[in-house]
């Protein structure tokens, strides 16, 4: 299993206010700390026009903090493709991945803001078509300067075609453990009836809301963190549609149950709880892990302080576990 | 007159930057300028990361997320340098009142004749403005231009001290080393002379580098910063300065 730490938004927000420049200096710390710690990758995430400042370039990002470490990765989760001039979108993925020698992860997603569409000048309904041609581009430049692209989509439909395309996915850290069960066996179907693209299985991602703490106040904070971590979704206006595993996560139409379900799937705990945690997502469907641990009010200080935790007490634990088919 | 460095090899960077260069261009020749900017940003702590912006690949709120992002990855340090490209003078003139709105901090609302933004294609209940965020950390851009662009008031990067605007608070150039001290100091201190105020230099290949050894880090420090930029950052520069015997280097 291996493991990645996300994500870095880059906001300076209502309830955690700083600097704007403050998260950009404390991820490319955080770069260095990971790759020293022997973490595999960090993740970015994107959005526009938010007033807190979401990251919305990360490409240029990526190769920031590729150019300050040697062996860490660093994934867009997700990059919002059809907002982008495919081709353009394309060079750029190509360039860093060929300047980094092969440690750009492109994570692409189609985007659900009408308010992004409407400013970059995408209707909504093309969003499916400018997806697809932006994902022919990666593949036809990025892929062979060695980028690795992964795909957010949260339903079996477009996690199997994901599969088809012999593409790994990443699952949201909102998603319960049964629908990560569902959708992982979902793209493994879509990879297996599309005949086995590339001779070997795409990986699947997932998000989780893991934090290692053996104190019962820094628990209960870090639920509070997860709480307000997405309350900041409902203020992006952004749902889970239901599926036949799990019902529907809608923080537009009941902001309390939906932010209920959303840290129900945090485990927060000693090594072991952990451990095991991470064992049940193993025989879930997940090869690689994504800490979702950069959440609103979290202090630098106490992430880092549990992730250097991480990497001693846990990390080790996991090192040869494969996902259970 | 500041000297900057125009690279092309990311080898190159660290040193120039470490020995003082003002700003520092990584140019690969592509439409990618946010990419090896972004390796400016975090391989350097101290210099201006100029960005270079190719108008007509991209929507210019795209192209000016991307530059308000890279100026707080270097802590503020962005300066533009935008190229209008294949555009038409009234097209690039548009391309960049659009990009200079994103970068105000007020809400935008532009209606030109490339660009509707919000666009409106998203039907009723969409906002008239929406705002670019972030904000770039500088209160106001450097904006340079790589060619004037007619009703567009930007210094212009020119190639030719003849072309200086001593009027200018603010005119950069670029110029080509040659490796030979003779002539490079006659080359910077002719620009100076110009009335130019920064100076972006590329530098000759490492092959070329043979009045200083070859190595970047010798190039760039014990060359551009010990006998170049002291002729130029004053008048009458005494040039003993330069060509004394250097301190120790103990303990570095």
């Amino acid at each position: 299993m291996k493991f990645g730490v996300g994500l870095y938004c880059l906001q300076a927000t209502a309830s955690t206010p700083r600097h704007p420049s403050t998260p950009y200096r404390e991820l490319v710390e955080d770069a260095r700390l990971l790759e020293g710690w022997g973490y595999d990758g960090m993740w970015l995430s994107e959005h526009h026009f938010f007033y807190d400042g979401y990251c919305p370039a990360l490409l240029p990002v990526a190769s920031g903090l590729l150019a300050a470490t040697t062996r860490l990765r660093v994934g867009t989760g997700m990059m919002l493709l059809p907002l982008q001039d495919p081709g353009r979108v394309a060079r750029l993925a190509t360039d860093i991945a060929g300047r980094s020698g092969g440690r750009l992860d492109v994570g692409v997603g189609l985007g659900y803001r009408d308010v992004e569409f409407d400013g970059k000048g995408v209707r909504r309904q093309d969003r499916v078509a400018l997806h697809r041609e932006g994902l022919t581009e990666l593949q036809r430049t990025a892929v062979p300067a060695g980028a690795t692209i992964w795909n957010g989509s949260a339903t079996p439909r477009g996690v199997a075609r994901a599969g088809a395309r012999g593409q790994g996915i990443m699952l949201s850290g909102a998603n319960p453990l049964s629908l990560v069960t569902e959708l992982a066996a979902a793209h493994r179907a879509g990879w297996e009836e599309a005949g086995r693209p590339g001779g070997v299985r795409p990986r699947v991602s997932a998000l989780r809301n893991f934090w290692l703490t053996d104190d019962r106040h820094e628990a209960a904070a870090v639920l509070d963190w997860q709480r307000a971590s997405y309350v900041l979704y409902a203020g992006l206006g952004w749902a889970v549609a239901q599926q036949d595993s799990t019902e529907a996560m809608d923080f537009r139409a009941d902001l309390d149950k939906a932010v209920g379900q959303a840290v129900a799937t945090s485990v927060v705990g000693p090594a072991a709880q952990i451990v095991d945690a991470l064992h049940e997502a193993s025989a879930a469907g997940v090869d690689d892990v994504v800490l979702r641990v950069i959440i609103e009010g979290a202090p630098a200080s106490a992430v880092r302080r549990m992730l250097g935790r991480m990497a001693d007490e846990v990390l080790p634990a996991l090192e040869n576990v494969e996902a259970v088919a | 007159m500041r000297i900057g460095a125009w690279l092309t090899e990311v080898a190159d960077v660290r040193p120039a930057a470490e020995a003082g260069a003002f700003g520092v261009l990584l140019d690969t020749g592509s439409d990618t300028g946010s990419v090896t900017a972004a390796e400016v940003a975090t391989l350097t702590r101290d210099c201006r990361v100029l960005v270079r912006v190719l108008l007509g690949t991209e929507n210019p709120v795209t192209l000016a997320e991307e530059v308000a992002v890279l100026d707080h990855l270097s802590a503020g340090r962005v300066v533009v340098l935008v190229d209008p490209g294949a555009l038409s003078d009234q097209a690039a003139a548009e391309d960049l009142a659009l990009l200079r709105a994103c970068w105000s901090g007020r809400p935008v609302a532009h209606h030109g004749a490339r660009w509707q933004v919000p666009s409106g294609v998203m039907g009723e209940g969409m906002p008239e403005r929406i705002a670019i965020t972030p904000v770039p950390s500088q209160v106001e851009l450097a904006v340079w231009l790589t060619r004037a662009v007619p009703g567009v008031d930007l210094p212009e990067v020119i190639d030719d001290p003849a072309a200086a605007r001593p009027d200018r608070q603010v005119q950069p150039g670029v110029a080509e080393l040659t490796g030979d001290l003779a002539r490079d100091r006659a080359l910077v201190t002719a620009w100076s002379d110009a009335g130019v105020t920064h100076l972006l230099l590329r530098p000759p290949a490492p092959a070329g580098r043979v009045a200083a050894g070859t190595e970047a880090a010798t190039f760039f420090g014990l060359y551009v910063a010990r006998y170049l930029q002291p002729e130029v950052s004053m008048p009458g520069f005494p040039r003993i300065m330069a060509e004394a015997d250097l301190p120790a280097r103990w303990g570095r």
